[in-house]
């Protein structure tokens, strides 16, 4: 049995009733077996206008006779409670939209249904904002769609069908993509998983053909992490600005190519220079049957082609544009392998060329052929400082070590160390401080390489006192790239 | 006649011995320097006629000896050839900056390769001006 609420003394149950009936928020109307309304609240009077002496039919909707599947005379029937959506007109024949809560009323509990009571409630606002949901949903300058588990397309914007076209049903990586099978590392996919939010930069084709960049969010279309039946996927269209980065990445490379043109000119400059010194003491040598000037001239003009020779290799070298190659390596391998190639060249240097290697260090994917290049121009430009400085006793080391999982590649001097000024420099395409004897592309190439690594390179340097030069590869970086070739292999 | 002196600081080693086989085949009396505080010294032992410098040398440039000879007060009135591989673009910037420096300009420049018959003119003439007391003497 229903519990009566406790009403205070001094106020009637009959005067809380009443009150109950106006105050509630609710249109609430009561209406017989004829639908005559035989009583309803203010807020009804409010809403629909007047009443007294009217069918419901009328008040609601202006009709003349029932609605057609009339929700009361069914509950009259069968005695069950019902909910429904309704449109209607109010008091100022305005369009009305709203909810109608109908239960019987009996005179006991098992006596017949007298009266129905109905209980309305005004949806417009609803309506309204299911409207501008709407109009935001198609209008918003973004691709959107929702997807289902099947990655089928249940809904798309217009902006979306406009680019991609009609496409509802279809799978998302075939109306995105062009593909037959799912995208790998797809983020819609990964949201399913987890429930978040996910970022990422695609590019697709649209219907006409052409190419779409764009960043795409994939969002779940439920709060509960564990069933998520939707995922909404928005995205923006970056195909303008990406086209405006090519174009600007064209212009700097336009620039770096003057600037390259402009250096290799210098280091050509003066390799003929060299080389036309050699003709004219040549040529002096055989005026004068001078046998030394000849030996001279030939001396020069051979010196100056080695120069041509290694010119041309360090350039092509800095102008490669291969990616690495990265297999599992020993890097301690690489490290004695530059000791070996060097050693008899620091010794006629005068410069002690040394080792300092963590037997422990594990194997790293690392492209030798690279690395090796990097420590080969490290230790060069090492020995070059101790023979430039006025210094005895050169010493240059050669370190491989491991720190906070990053694999370090350091080579060290006691040499002639570097100001602020030639810091700033060191990576500027043709900057040497050896004169003719450098190409002022050593350091340039390293760092490319290292940064094709995913790594950095890291100078530390006093005048007079030395300097070292740090390669560092995040290992993460290292296998991320390992594994990226290796996928790209299969 | 008294002996034309010429002092050559170049890093590159070719580039000096093919300048000297030119000044030595036109009878000049040639001094060579590999740096920039060895060129220096010998402007002050040698006391040339004429100093002939590249700008692009290890450790200090050739720009900054150029300054350090034009303020010197023993050395500032030697005539100076530039000859540098040096782009159109740096040596303009060379000027400037020796301009702002209230520094009279190189009296000549030569671009790498060198023309044989230019550099001699240019190192005749400048060997022979009015700025260089020895060249007048010479004259007589």
């Amino acid at each position: 049995m229903t519990r009566k609420p406790t009403i205070p003394d001094k106020y009637s149950e009959e005067w809380f009733y009443k009150e109950l009936f106006e105050q509630v928020p609710f249109n609430i109307a009561i209406i017989d077996r004829n639908y005559d309304i035989i009583n309803a609240n203010s807020n009804f009077r409010q809403y629909f206008g007047p009443w007294k002496g009217r069918k419901c039919y009328s008040v609601y909707k202006g009709l003349n006779s029932p609605c057609v599947g009339c929700n009361a005379r069914l509950a009259f029937q069968d005695g069950r409670p019902r909910v429904s959506d309704e449109s209607g007109i109010d008091q100022h024949g305005r369009e009305a939209h709203y909810v109608v809560h109908i239960a019987p009323i009996r005179k006991s509990e098992s006596g017949p249904i007298e009266y129905i009571v109905e209980m309305s409630r005004d949806v417009i606002e609803t309506k309204n904002w299911q409207m501008e949901y709407q109009i935001l949903f198609e209008r918003v300058p973004c691709y959107i769609t929702v997807i289902d588990r099947n990655f089928k397309i249940v809904r798309a914007n217009e902006n979306f069908r406009n680019n991609f076209g009609d496409v509802l049903g279809h799978q998302c990586y075939e109306v995105y993509k062009r593909r037959n099978e799912r995208c790998p590392d797809c983020p819609a996919a990964k949201t399913f998983k987890d429930g978040q939010v996910h970022y990422s930069q695609q590019s697709g084709i649209k219907k006409g053909g052409e190419k779409a960049h764009y960043m795409l969010t994939t969002s779940p279309l439920s709060r509960n992490v564990k069933d998520i039946a939707h995922v909404i996927e928005i995205s923006t269209d970056i195909t303008a600005t990406k086209k405006l980065e090519e174009e600007m990445l064209e212009a700097e490379r336009l620039v770096a190519v003057g600037q390259t043109v402009a250096g290799l000119a210098h280091s050509i400059k003066n390799i003929l220079m060299g080389l036309e010194g050699g003709m004219y003491i040549l040529t002096k040598g055989l005026d004068k049957e001078n046998k030394q000037m000849l030996n001279h001239g030939r001396d020069m003009l051979e010196r100056n082609l080695n120069k041509t020779t290694s010119l041309v290799r360090d350039f092509l070298d800095f102008a490669k544009g291969r990616l690495p190659v990265l297999k599992m390596t020993d890097p301690n391998f690489l490290a004695n392998e530059i000791i070996d190639l060097y050693k008899e060249i620091a010794r006629e240097n005068n410069v002690n060329l040394e080792a300092d290697i963590d037997p422990d260090i594990r194997k790293a994917p690392l492209d030798a052929e690279g690395i090796h290049t990097c420590l080969t121009n490290l230790v060069s430009n090492a020995i070059d400082a101790c023979q430039m400085s006025d210094t005895e006793g050169g010493e240059v080391c050669i370190k491989v070590t491991e720190n906070k999982d990053n694999l370090i590649f350091s080579v060290s001097d006691n040499g002639l160390g570097m100001d602020y000024d030639i810091k700033q420099k060191l990576f500027t395409t043709f900057f040497t401080t050896k004169g003719g004897k450098g190409t002022g592309l050593g350091l340039l190439t390293t760092k490319k390489i290292i940064k094709e690594h995913g790594g950095e390179i890291v100078v530390r340097s006093r005048k007079d006192q030395g300097s070292e030069f740090q390669m560092i590869f995040p290992r993460k970086h290292l296998l991320a790239i390992y594994e990226k070739n290796k996928n790209e292999a299969d | 006649m008294k002996e034309k002196r010429v002092l050559i600081v170049d890093d590159e080693a070719d580039v000096v011995d093919y300048l000297t086989a030119i000044l030595q085949s036109h009878d000049y009396v040639v001094a060579t320097a590999g740096n920039a505080d060895e060129g220096y010294r010998l402007a002050g032992e040698k006391s040339p006629d004429l100093v002939c410098l590249d700008i692009m040398m290890p450790r200090e440039s050739g720009l900054s000896l150029y300054v350090r000879l034009r303020q010197d007060k023993r050395l500032a009135h030697i005539p100076v050839i530039i000859i540098s591989g040096m782009e159109k673009e740096k040596e303009f910037d060379f000027r400037d900056y020796v301009y702002n420096k209230k520094i009279p300009l190189p009296d000549k420049y030569l671009e790498k390769p060198i023309n044989v018959d230019e550099f001699i003119r240019s190192v005749e003439q400048l060997v022979r001006t009015d700025k260089n007391p020895r060249a007048i003497r010479d004259k007589d």
